[in-house]
């Protein structure tokens, strides 16, 4: 399909808009694709209003956490459902909510029917006005003994937000200056000069 | 209008010629003469149609310059020509230049590209002066660290080394610097000395990775001495004699590679290891141990053991030669000097100059040295063939390789030359010789 | 502010046997990042990436730009790969903002995609080739390689940052007689690239030296969420051309490499078969595309996505390559997260190094297929 006018893509984008804006409780109205609604229920089923379904795309299930549950919620990704590696760990910072929100993307090898799959998993941290990394509240439990591979994912989170990550073996700088000693830099306080 | 000199005048441009010819002339006449008279006095002058040479008999060599030839010849029977120029160091850093070109072209073309090119209008001839200047110009850093009498000594120390290697190889009959009965025991003695000179200038430097390169240079060049040693005493055994020269008579009629290529090919392969030559270029492995023991040598001393090494890269493609290749024996390829000239001179126009003294060199020597060359050319473009088609490998392989597999081999070459002795084919008495 | 050093800093000390080598961030083996070896002998006894060396910034910056000017900048982190860099956030701002691309647009994006990861590729095996002392395998590489590279300057007008994907296709269309040039100069890098095979990967002094080295089991491959070519050299097969097709792979035929030795050789060799694939690819998709019709679809100035986040992901030179992006219905993305194959493989260097001999470090460090730049972004 190729739209030439203006006028057209701009309606589309509308109408896409409306119809993908995130609700809290998966969207009942759109028929979600069965079988990531399969595992979505799955998670559901077992933890119950702990965890909140944030959407459920084709091959994309996210689910929020608090941080009290992630490593229970975690293992029993792990040793369930079958999802044996974390393939990113991205902070975001919300100031307006007074979070920070730590988002792990699970991917899974060894099941070939989740090799398409992605299961984004949420948590968030509380957040500091003025952050002293590591020795703050903005503190998470690692999920390095869950997922290994999260290791070096978790430094980077750890540098760039300031969220500590307890129980991690290794929480040193990676990829920061050694003498860095302003702000964790992709948090929203800290402005681009000039910007 | 120049830029360089915005305030030319002819007329003092000459006058400041003028006056440097004045003050030089000044200076020579008050300074220089008396030098030089002092200097003759000491010297024993070589005697020319039966005059003694004196300072008034040599200005005629104005008038006469074939009066120079006994002079040159008298001068070439020196050791000190034969130790600076001919069989020696000139000759062989002649050589080393010669193959430091050819390697870069050959690897240059190998890798489809063109390698130095504009540097001296031909294909990039002058390149390797241009480099020299740059490494002459060059600020020479010693580590703040470093044993500094030592650091310095190694360089120079590498470089005697390799020219005392060199001193030994004959080129042509009779034309070697130090014709020695036991030739290849002293060759063996210098090889002897390279580790050690490598150990002491990478622990002076007093820098990790010099120091990893020198303890991988004293492992490869320890472990695989012993084969090289071995390998060579099968042509001892066939010869019965330890003198290069001798060695090089006795394969008048052909080589030791016919009878002994196991031990030619463990040589070449040792020669590759003591060279620090890809596909065992260990000691220097860029992507480990940055430059290994070279790390910390900036400016001429780098210079230097460039120099030293091409210079036992010639020594050792010089010594294959001489071991397996039968040295300076060949066919006669070298024409003849003309008999025409020694009889009746050189007829220019009107004049008739005859040459008392020629030829200067003789016919055998000349195409001697030219087989030499030859062969030597050929053997170190095989030392430098591997540099373009191998990886490097790894110590534990290398160590493995030089103990287990080519010390084994060398008794096999060793065997087999005792074999050929005592059914008395070959040796004093035997069937061929 | 904070003005205690942080933990890694603290000096350690070392038992007297053991040797502690920087290499790098000013070493010929080493890219822009520091290794940080402790060596007993001649094995490795531990081992300390240390990147960041070259980090830009560029998930800040692209905080900070709308999504049609972000395109640039996000290819900074490979520029030898850079249509492959910035698929990932194309596709994603494409979800975002509902764009439907066209068919051709589609092809020429997979062929510009695999002319890259080609491209990569070869740079990839130079420095593979000079990082254990083959100097003629340097030379070959990075001399064919300009192939492929014209090739994509034809197509792109830039020789090696591309800018060509954009949301809603690419810039620009092929120029005239496109096919044909890239038929011909592929079926010749085919060839080239086959040559190989007899100097580099059949050399027996090379399998000797890099088999058998650095083996990572199959278990661990999964467990440390490698991907890419060490993944697959390790036996899994998983290659997100296949797993999850974007544009238009399901329609190609091709198939993915795997061995299942894991061990350097064998991660050195899974890029080199991969470079045939993506020949068969290029020509397959050389002969289905549409020739003729739009591809770019035009887009509304200073577009704005939707209260929502995406997660898109690629199969890139150095493995998946996915990009979260995370929109608050501004021009500006909110978040842009790229996680990058070399990031991923780099846990794998200090578990692979520990008992390995100091000569092995070039040959495992590179076959991870690392690019210290994308790792740092």
């Amino acid at each position: 399909m190729s739209l030439d006018s203006d006028n057209e893509l701009v309606e589309t984008i509308s109408d896409e808009q409306s119809s993908i804006t995130t609700n809290p409780t998966p969207v009942k109205e759109i028929e979600l694709p069965k079988f990531e609604k399969g595992l979505a229920d799955k998670i559901v089923e077992k933890f119950g209003s702990r965890t909140k379904v944030a959407f459920v795309k084709s091959n994309r299930v996210r689910i929020n956490v608090s941080r009290d549950d992630v490593k229970e919620v975690a293992e029993f990704l792990r040793d369930v459902l079958n999802f044996d590696h974390a393939e990113s760990v991205s902070g975001v910072d919300y100031p307006q909510d007074k979070e920070i929100e730590v988002v792990y993307h699970l991917g899974s090898y060894t099941d070939s029917s989740l090799s398409s799959q992605i299961l984004v998993l949420a948590t968030r941290a509380q957040r500091e006005e003025n952050p002293i990394p590591g020795n703050d509240s903005t503190k998470l439990p690692s999920l390095r003994e869950i997922f290994y591979s999260v290791e070096f994912h978790e430094r980077e989170v750890f540098e760039m937000f300031g969220v500590y990550f307890q129980g991690h073996p290794d929480n040193r700088r990676l990829l920061l200056p050694e003498d860095w000693a302003d702000l964790p830099p992709l948090r929203k306080d800290f402005a681009i000069k000039g910007r | 209008m120049s830029v360089i000199a915005p305030n030319f005048k002819f007329s003092e441009f000459v006058k400041s010629i003028l006056d440097n010819a004045f003050w030089m002339l000044l200076i020579f006449v008050l300074i220089g003469l008396p030098a030089v008279f002092i200097a003759l006095f000491y010297i024993e002058m070589p005697v020319i149609d039966g005059q003694l040479l004196t300072p008034f008999l040599a200005l005629t060599w104005l008038a006469d310059p074939s009066r120079t030839i006994p002079i040159l010849k008298a001068f070439m029977s020196t050791d000190l020509f034969k130790i600076a120029a001919f069989p020696g160091f000139g000759f062989a850093a002649l050589i080393a230049a010669g193959t430091i070109f050819v390697e870069r072209k050959m690897l240059a073309k190998l890798q489809l590209r063109v390698g130095p090119f504009y540097c001296g209008k031909f294909e990039g001839i002058l390149q390797l002066m241009g480099d020299g200047l740059k490494l002459i110009s060059k600020e020479i850093i010693i580590p703040a660290k470093a044993d500094k009498p030592i650091f310095w000594a190694a360089p120079i120390l590498f470089v005697a080394t390799a020219a005392a290697f060199v001193a030994l190889i004959p080129v042509a009959p009779g034309w070697v610097v130090a014709d020695v009965d036991v030739g290849l025991i002293a060759v063996f003695a210098i090889i002897g000395f390279f580790p050690i000179i490598t150990i002491l200038s990478a622990w002076s430097s007093n820098s990790k990775f010099p120091f990893i390169g020198g303890i991988r240079a004293l492992h490869q060049m320890v472990s695989f001495e012993i084969p090289l040693i071995l390998s060579l005493l099968g042509v001892v055994i066939l010869t019965g004699t330890l003198n290069l020269s001798e060695i090089v008579v006795s394969q008048s009629n052909f080589p030791w590679i016919i009878f002994l290529p196991i031990g030619a090919i463990i040589f070449f392969i040792t020669i590759l290891a003591e060279l620090e030559r890809i596909p065992f270029d260990l000691p220097e492995a860029e992507s480990e141990i940055v430059a290994g023991w070279l790390t910390e040598f900036s400016g001429m001393i780098y210079g230097l053991v460039q120099l030293g090494t091409y210079l036992k890269l010639y020594a050792f493609a010089a010594l294959f030669v001489v071991l397996f290749l039968g040295g300076w024996t060949g066919p006669m390829i070298w024409p003849p000097f003309p008999e025409d000239i020694i009889t009746n001179g050189i007829t220019i126009g009107p004049i008739t100059a005859k040459i008392p003294g020629l030829p200067i060199f003789s016919q055998e020597m000349l195409n001697g040295v030219l087989w030499f060359v030859i062969k030597t050319v050929g053997v170190i473009f095989f030392i430098l063939l591997p540099r373009g088609v191998f990886p490097r490998i790894r110590i534990d392989m290398l160590l493995s390789l030089g103990w287990y597999k080519l010390i084994g081999l060398a008794f096999v070459n060793i065997f087999i030359a005792l074999g050929l002795l005592y059914a008395g084919v070959l040796g004093p008495g035997g069937i061929l010789q | 502010m904070i003005k205690e050093l942080p933990p890694g800093l603290a000096l350690q000390k070392v038992d007297e046997r053991i040797m502690t080598l920087n290499v790098g961030p000013q070493h010929p083996g080493s890219g822009h990042m520091r290794i940080i070896v402790q060596i007993d002998g001649d094995f490795i006894v531990a081992c300390d990436p240390d990147p960041g060396y070259v980090h830009r910034g560029e998930e800040k910056m692209a905080e900070y730009r709308n999504y049609i000017t972000n395109i640039p900048h996000l290819e900074r982190p490979v520029i030898h790969d850079s249509c492959n860099v910035l698929y990932p956030y194309v596709l994603g701002v494409e979800e975002l903002l509902g764009i439907e691309v066209p068919e051709r647009a589609k092809y020429i994006r997979v062929i510009a995609s695999e002319l890259n990861r080609c491209v990569y590729t070869m740079y990839w095996l130079a420095i593979y080739g000079i990082f254990l002392g083959h100097s003629t395998m340097f030379m070959w590489p990075a001399g064919d390689r300009e192939l492929l590279i014209d090739l994509l300057e034809k197509m792109t007008g830039a020789r090696v940052t591309h800018s060509h994907f954009v949301p809603g296709g690419v810039r620009n269309d092929l120029p005239p007689n496109f096919e044909d040039v890239c038929l011909r100069q592929v079926n010749y890098f085919e060839k080239r690239i086959k040559e190989y095979a007899a100097i580099f990967y059949d050399n027996p002094i090379l399998i000797a030296r890099t088999a058998n080295t650095g083996v990572l089991s199959r278990e661990d491959a999964i467990r440390l969420g490698t991907t890419g070519s060490v993944l697959r050299a390790s036996g899994v097969d998983y290659d997100l051309r296949k797993k999850e097709p974007y544009d238009v792979y399901e329609e190609l035929d091709f198939q993915t490499n795997v061995l299942k030795e894991g061990d350097s050789y064998a991660r050195s060799k899974i890029p080199w078969l991969d470079m045939m694939e993506s020949c068969r690819i290029i020509r397959h998709a050389l002969q289905k595309m549409p020739k003729s019709g739009s591809v770019r679809v035009k887009l509304k100035p200073n577009p704005k996505g939707g209260d929502d986040s995406v997660y898109k992901r690629v199969e890139s030179g150095r493995g998946s390559l996915g990009c979260y992006i995370v929109s608050d219905k501004k021009p500006e993305p909110y978040r842009v997260k790229l996680s990058v194959g070399s990031f991923r493989n780099l846990i794998a260097l200090p578990y692979l190094l520990k008992g390995e001999k100091l000569g092995n470090m070039p040959s495992v460090y590179w076959s991870l297929n690392y690019w210290p730049v994308e790792a740092d972004r």
